[in-house]
């Protein structure tokens, strides 16, 4: 029941925490930040309690038998290591946000998308699943519509009906698996381990991959990430992404690895096309948000060569991109919208020499963009080397080409570090203020922390990961 | 006590009541006595007229609706209320019967009381409204009746309680009555008069017709015409799937560009329409008749709250198109949510009626091996949202204009919290709706 | 604490410290820094002093699915003195840089760089796996790149680190794709144990050749060898020290450090003869290109190219000892030259155009001297150290068959030139009159503890190395070692080098204007220029760069991206508002319409189903 309560428990508390405390705004920030605190405690302890092997049933609630829609909650090490994610950005999201204005609703909302993010990770029932899958979209409408940048309308429609068509087709994979097995646990239809037909395959695949996402439906991406608020890009690429992610490893290759195995070479190809079509993208921009966005893309697109592998390895190693890519993305993210928010404009053209005004960002964005183009000591080479070990091991040498995606990735950020962060002094930064508020920066300073931490010592998550997958139906 | 009587009988003594604060509480209490009797088993209670616990659940449902609707009206809707009293009456009887004889009369019952309803003119534009849904609707009656006629020409007997038919004869004359009630159910073609009436007639009105009537009609059709679709070969029921598809399409694609809100609402109607046809082409899973319920009951809460709220913000601030919804959010934050989440839950967002109802009903589509016309209803489904968030993006997205503060009757407020509450309720707790038929 | 521990981490704490300490006092971080420097030394000489067997650990980093990823160490001969080059010569720097950096405001900074820089290397030559490798390997990369641009506020730096880290990048993910390629097809990433095994002959060819060859794209990118060496000129925008670190202690050294440690494996292909030629022609084009830099540094520059190449070279040729002991010379002299340049500069306010100087003899008499061992043991002029070295390599070349045509000549003209152009740099700057008075009267004499010093060590050790060479090539290699001999070798190169330092003479001390007027002369020009601008392979790369990634491929993405992918979802728009135009016009709002269509609509859908049931 309490579980039941962390999903629920939010999402009523958004409203009651918005009535309340609209007069009062700076308290919803400290609420928001006691709640997902507890989610994080919640799941830590989640993960203690998991047994060696399979789920944890944590409960089934609102039994429909006619229909097999029951709210059954349980979770595996997968699903635990997107919840500890999950709430942990969630934090920093909150840290991140804490000038954010208009913060009553600003932070309900953000209380809402946790509620649903802790549903989408924990039920195992495919429609109450595709339920909070598609409750996210709600309260990152409005944080994207409302508080975005000069084209957010725009954005933020595109992006909720962009995912929610891809939804759709998820939607229609998930009655013709109910059809075909009259299950709808995701546990019971892997156990029942049907042959099933290539059009489910293919219509969970693109609904996933446009979450990914994955060329060629990643334009809403850009847009989506560019608009919203610094933090709910965060979110967007830290969360939203990942879902996509968790989807594509636990509907497509759990449910159906023999389809899998048989579709591998088209998800690789678009993995590799995604990588380097938004690698070139990046090298291409001007707009500084836009270059980190479609840099998050070409990382994606790591990930799906990763899981396009079907195998245990090639699965560890892309929970472990995710993860990394959550902690790199995010500060590039932030620091861009900062930039922005500090100087006014988008352009890296009109930059220049901001680590003599902001040294301590400035560095920290140098860490993130070299964790990003994959240097040894951050999560972004042990993301790509084990990437490229487990590829190279499933589709031979020649899938070693990926490298030169890191090439790339140095060719954009290197060349954005000299057009932003060093160089001579513009006028627009020697003209701008760039304080930061000091809670700002320690969300930060954490991500950069996290960078550091996990690409020294990426044992644990590689723990995590072996439990996850050791067991995986199907998987070599 | 016969449910039946006791509605009507409401409403036979209602216009006596001038006081209008009085006979809102008279015609509150006469739904409250009227659910009591449903909770004891009452029904219509006379021949060809059979209540199931199905029936009984919507019949629920409608009193509910009507209660809230009660609440809402205005000093000057002293005759709404009379006539939604006859509405919930006829609704009570036409959900009951069992024959083609009685179907067809209660639901010509209901077709008069509309167009007593709609004649409750203010305006030219509501006149307008009033016409065309008057000859649309003799248009309907006349192909009803012709429909009836051919059916009894061919020897059948229309007071029996299974409605088969072995003949092509038949089979024909029935087909011909139901397009005929599609007119009510606002398919294609007959959808034509529905989107102008709709947008024109009031918001009040139009909530009753496109929500309570619709509903009722389609729940009861479904219900008779039951044996009749199972019946029906592959074509006919792929032919079934075209009008759904061609109705649901035309629906959304006309909502997507309307500027009047009125009429945005009134093609998502059309589009829902669509939606209800499913089950109807879809039969033959065992899935039908809980998905059409289920629409039901969602588009009933959801379908008249928003034009309830569209008549208060109309009333208040003279709202009409999107341009006036600007900024609603900022400066009436309450009724902007009870809008936006009735909006939400017509596009058929989670943990809102308006999903598992779309959920349900559309399962029945791929139980019945019709999968591509789910695809399509799905991706419409997609397409509507592009409206409906369209409208959402004017109330929160969009710096506001200078407009007044809503103040706003406690018992509208009432009235939209129950319907509120309905929502919810059955977009979390699916189990009343699925118990019914198991 | 074992040496192993300090060499390991302590560069890494060092770093932070001195960044922490010198963000509350200028002066902590050289001190900081200087404490690290001198007890990594240490524990380098301890290493060396107890040197009996190789010192070998074998940790596992971590393990994803079935594959675990080693991170040993292994600490051999050939470590200990790269070890000790990187240390000893990194300690000095550190001790140079005091007075050479001592105006600068960002102390702490450069001083955290340096520790980092210098750990980076550490970890490269101790690392037993090709992770720990790269690793090393990667983290000098980013150090370089900070410290070339340390003067960031201004474009030339900038732009110079990012062009060191572009460059060298360009050669790391051919390293990067060479361990996934060995994990799956050798099943190991010790580097010992893939010599072995390439001994044993239990590596496929081919998959050696192909992983050999990418491993030796990494060497070029941060060894500088031809095509990816411009880097190495610009990096000179950097602080001299840096400019010693990478070129004497550090970077440059770890491409031929990494093709040393996996000599075996090299040896096993014919990846050592791709070497050999590259190497060769490498350092032709860096030994003629020096003969006309204006700049001290970059002549120091492109004879750094030339001599990692002669280095190269002798590896390439098959002799292991002649190649690293001429790395280690080089390593010493180099850094002396780049530090008494350094010297120089310092003293002449960061002037480093070689025409504004002139006569400094007499004011910078130490410096002079100094410079002049370091110049002569680079021309290869016994007994210094850099003679025996190059002898070797050019022998060592002659001697193998498959090197004697083309790379024994480009090789051999490579090392003549040497004399010639350092021979050019030191007449410019100490000989002759003063080109620019004003200059000369404010070139003040340098502080002896913190700048002449350190060079004098070097200079010592530059003529001290001279007489253990084949101990030094015995211990890296740990074979004994046999000096390879070509009959009359030595009388050539003699005759050679006389010739053209007679000819530098008189060019550079006694007709300075005729050397002006040969260099205007339209025609000689040309050659001037192509040399003087590293034969355009910097304008080439750029151009491919800036024009076929840039502006074509990259810009034919953003093209696509906008106008095909997102034109056709943002087109879907377009579409219903076409439709909705359409379907719109059959709202006509006439009931008789309304009519009509009702029951056209109800005829022919009863035509339908009668044909349908009629059927």
């Amino acid at each position: 029941m309490f579980y039941l309560t962390l999903i629920f428990g939010p999402l009523f508390l958004a409203v009651v925490v918005y009535a309340l405390f609209r007069n009062f705004e700076g308290v919803v920030k400290y609420i928001a930040l006691a709640l997902f605190a507890k989610m994080l405690a919640a799941s830590i302890e989640l993960y203690n309690a998991l047994p060696a092997e399979g789920y944890l049933k944590l409960g089934s609630f609102l039994h429909v038998e006619a229909f097999n829609y029951v709210l059954t909650l349980q979770v595996d090490m997968l699903s635990v290591v997107m919840l500890i994610l999950s709430s942990l950005l969630l934090i920093l999201v909150t840290l991140s946000s804490w000038t954010m204005k208009n913060q009553a609703a600003y932070f309900s909302l953000l209380i809402m998308f946790s509620g649903a993010i802790f549903g989408v990770f924990m039920s195992t029932n495919l429609i109450w699943f595709f339920i909070f899958w598609e409750l996210t979209l709600v309260p990152m409408f409005f944080l994207v519509g409302i508080w975005g940048a000069e084209q957010r309308v725009y954005a933020a429609v595109k992006f909720f009906l962009y995912t929610h068509v891809a939804s759709m087709l998820i939607l229609l994979a998930f009655y013709l698996l109910y059809a075909q097995t009259g299950f709808l646990d995701v546990t019971l239809i892997k156990e029942a381990a049907i042959a099933t037909p290539a059009l489910v395959w293919w219509l969970l695949f693109l609904g996933f991959a446009v979450k990914l996402p994955i060329f060629p439906f990643h334009t809403w991406l850009p847009d989506a990430h560019v608009q919203a608020p610094a933090p709910i890009s965060v979110l967007l690429a830290g969360v939203l992404l990942k879902m996509g992610a968790y989807g594509m490893i636990r509907f497509v290759i759990e449910l159906m690895p023999e389809s899998s195995r048989e579709y591998a070479i088209y998800m690789l190809i678009l993995g590799l096309i995604t990588a380097f079509f938004a690698g070139f993208l990046a090298i291409y921009q001007t707009h500084i948000k836009k270059m980190v966005a479609y840099s998050s893309i070409s990382h994606m697109g790591l990930v799906m060569i990763a899981i396009a592998t079907v195998s245990y390895e090639g699965l560890s190693a892309a929970l472990y991109e995710m993860i990394g890519h959550a902690f790199i993305i995010s500060p590039l993210f932030l620091i861009a919208g900062y930039l922005h928010h500090k100087t006014g404009s988008w352009q890296m053209g009109d930059m220049g020499g901001i680590v003599q005004r902001a040294p301590y960002v400035s560095a920290i964005f140098v860490l993130a963009g070299m964790a990003a183009l994959g240097l040894p000591g951050t999560m972004g080479f042990i993301g790509e080397i084990t990437i490229l070990i487990s590829a190279i091991k499933v589709n031979g040498a020649w899938i070693a080409v990926i490298a030169l995606a890191s090439l790339i990735s140095a060719g954009y950020l290197i060349w954005t570090f000299r057009r932003v962060i060093y160089g001579e002094m513009s006028p627009v930064v020697a003209s701008a203020d760039f304080k930061m508020h000091k809670i700002e920066f320690s969300a930060l300073v954490l991500f950069a922390g996290l960078i550091v931490l996990f690409g020294l010592y990426p044992q644990p998550i590689f723990d995590a990961a072996n439990q996850a997958f050791a067991h995986f139906g199907g998987v070599q | 006590m016969s449910l039946f009587a006791l509605l009507f009988g409401g409403a036979l003594v209602s216009p006596l009541i001038k006081n209008m604060a009085l006979l809102k509480l008279f015609a509150l209490l006469i739904l409250l006595w009227s659910g009591y009797a449903l909770s004891q088993g009452a029904g219509v209670g006379l021949v060809f007229f059979e209540q199931s616990s199905y029936v009984r659940l919507f019949e629920a449902v409608v009193l509910i609706v009507s209660a809230a609707l009660i609440l809402h009206l205005d000093k000057e809707d002293h005759g709404t209320i009379t006539q939604l009293l006859f509405i919930a009456a006829a609704s009570m009887a036409l959900l009951e019967s069992t024959t083609l004889l009685s179907f067809v009369i209660t639901f010509e019952a209901v077709s008069i009381i509309s167009f007593v309803l709609v004649s409750n003119i203010k305006d030219a534009t509501q006149a307008e409204g009033a016409i065309k849904m008057f000859f649309a609707g003799a248009l309907a009656s006349g192909i009803i009746l012709f429909g009836l006629g051919l059916f009894a020409v061919s020897g059948h007997d229309f007071n029996a309680s299974a409605l088969s038919v072995d003949d092509t004869f038949g089979m024909i004359a029935l087909f011909i009555i139901l397009i005929g009630i599609f007119y009510k159910l606002t398919i294609f073609p007959m959808h034509t008069w529905a989107a102008d009436t709709y947008a024109q007639v009031s918001h009040t009105n139009a909530a009753i017709l496109s929500a309570i009537v619709k509903t009722v009609v389609a729940l009861a059709t479904f219900k008779i015409f039951m044996p009749f679709l199972a019946q029906l070969g592959e074509m006919p029921i792929y032919l079934l799937a075209a009008l759904a598809v061609i109705t649901m399409t035309l629906g959304n694609i006309l909502a997507l560009y309307q500027k009047s809100i009125a009429r945005i609402l009134a093609y998502s109607s059309i589009a829902h329409a669509g939606y209800m046809l499913i089950p109807f082409a879809a039969v033959a899973s065992t899935y039908a008749p809980t998905g059409l319920l289920y629409i039901a009951v969602a588009y009933i809460f959801m379908q008249s709250a928003v034009f309830l709220v569209l008549e208060i913000l109309r009333k208040e601030l003279e709202i009409k198109t999107l341009d006036d919804l600007k900024g609603l959010g900022q400066k009436n934050p309450l009724y902007a949510l009870l809008f936006t989440v009735q909006l939400f839950s017509l596009a058929g967002i989670p943990l809102l009626a308006g999903f598992i109802a779309k959920a349900v009903a559309f399962y029945a589509g791929v139980d019945a091996g019709l999968w591509p016309l789910i695809m399509i209803a799905l991706l419409n489904s997609a397409l509507s949202v592009g409206y409906y968030a369209w409208i959402v993006k004017h109330i929160y997205f969009d710096e506001a204009q200078t407009k007044g503060v809503i103040t706003g009757r406690f018992t509208a407020l009432l009235g939209q919290l129950i319907l509120l509450g309905g929502t919810i309720y059955f977009g979390v707790i699916a189990a009343d709706i699925f118990g019914v038929l198991s | 604490m074992s040496s192993v521990t300090i060499l390991l981490f302590w560069p890494f704490i060092g770093a932070v410290a001195a960044f922490i300490l010198g963000k509350a006092n200028k002066k902590m971080a050289f001190w900081a820094a200087e404490i690290v420097g001198i007890a990594l030394f240490a524990a380098s000489l301890m290493l060396w002093i107890n040197y009996t067997v190789p010192i070998s650990i074998d940790y596992t980093w971590f393990t994803f699915g079935e594959t675990a990823l080693p991170f040993g160490i292994y600490i051999d001969g050939l470590s200990i003195v790269m070890l000790l080059i990187a240390t000893g010569l990194g300690l000095l720097d550190i001790h140079f840089a005091h007075d050479y950096m001592g105006e600068d405001n960002d102390q702490a900074r450069y001083y955290a760089k340096v520790l980092f820089f210098i750990g980076g290397m550490i970890l490269l030559v101790i690392a037993k796996d090709m992770i720990g490798m790269f690793v090393g390997w990667e983290f000098m990369g980013l150090a370089s790149y900070l410290l070339i641009s340390f003067w960031h506020t201004k474009s030339a730096p900038a732009n110079a680190g990012m062009q060191a880290f572009l460059y060298t990048r360009f050669g790391d993910v051919f390293i990067f794709a060479a361990i996934g390629l060995l994990l799956y097809f050798v099943g190991t990433l010790d580097l010992v144990e893939i010599n072995t095994m390439a001994k044993e002959g239990s590596i496929d060819h081919s998959v050696a050749l192909v992983i050999a060859l990418f491993i030796f794209v990494g060497a070029i990118g941060k060894s500088g060898q031809f095509p990816l060496y411009p880097w190495l000129m610009n990096a000179m925008e950097g602080p001299t020290t840096v400019s010693a670190l990478i070129h004497g202690a550090t970077m440059v050294n770890s491409g031929i450090y990494i093709v040393a440690r996996l000599f075996d494996f090299y040896a096993s292909t014919e990846a050592l003869l791709v070497v050999a030629n590259v190497a060769a022609l490498s350092a032709f084009i860096g030994a003629t290109s020096a003969l006309v830099q204006r700049e001290i540094k970059k002549v120091l520059a492109y004879s750094t190219m030339s001599h990692l190449s002669l280095a190269f070279v002798g590896l390439g040729v098959g002799s292991l000892a002649a190649g690293m002991t001429h790395l280690m010379n080089h390593a010493v002299f180099k850094a002396l030259l780049f530090l008494a340049a350094g010297a120089v500069i310092f003293a002449a306010h960061h002037t480093k155009d070689l025409w504004r100087f002139g006569g400094l003899g007499k004011k910078l008499t130490l410096i002079a001297a100094v410079m002049a061992i370091g110049g002569l043991s680079l021309s290869g002029i016994p007994p210094f150290s850099g003679f025996f070295s190059k002898d070797a390599v050019l022998a060592s070349a002659m001697v193998n068959p498959d090197t004697q045509g083309l790379v024994s000549v480009l090789a051999t003209i490579a090392g003549l030139l040497s004399i010639a152009y350092i021979g050019r740099v030191w007449l410019l700057l100490f000989t002759g009159k003063p080109r620019d008075e004003a200059l000369y009267e404010s070139v003040k004499k340098p502080s002896f503890l913190w700048i002449t010093l350190p060079l004098v060590i070097m200079a010592l050790i530059t003529l001290g190395l001279g007489l253990y060479q084949s101990e030094a090539a015995e211990f890296i290699t740990g074979e004994p070692y046999v000096q390879p001999h070509v009959d009359g070798l030595l009388i050539g190169l003699f005759i050679g080098l006389g010739l053209l330092a007679l000819i530098v003479f008189g060019l550079y001390y006694k007709g300075l204007k005729l050397t002006e007027k040969i260099s205007n002369h339209p025609f000689l020009k040309i050659f001037h220029q192509l040399l003087f601008n590293g034969y355009y392979v910097e304008y080439m790369i750029t151009w491919f760069s800036k024009n076929i990634i840039v502006a074509s491929v990259a810009k034919a993405a953003t093209w696509i991206d906008l106008h095909i992918i997102d034109a056709i979802v943002n087109g879907s728009v377009g579409l219903t508002q076409a439709l909705f135009k359409r379907l719109k016009v059959t709202q006509t709002g006439l009931i008789g319409d309304y009519a009509g269509m009702m029951v056209a609509g109800l005829a022919a859908l009863t035509i339908l189903m009668i044909l349908m049931e009629g059927a």
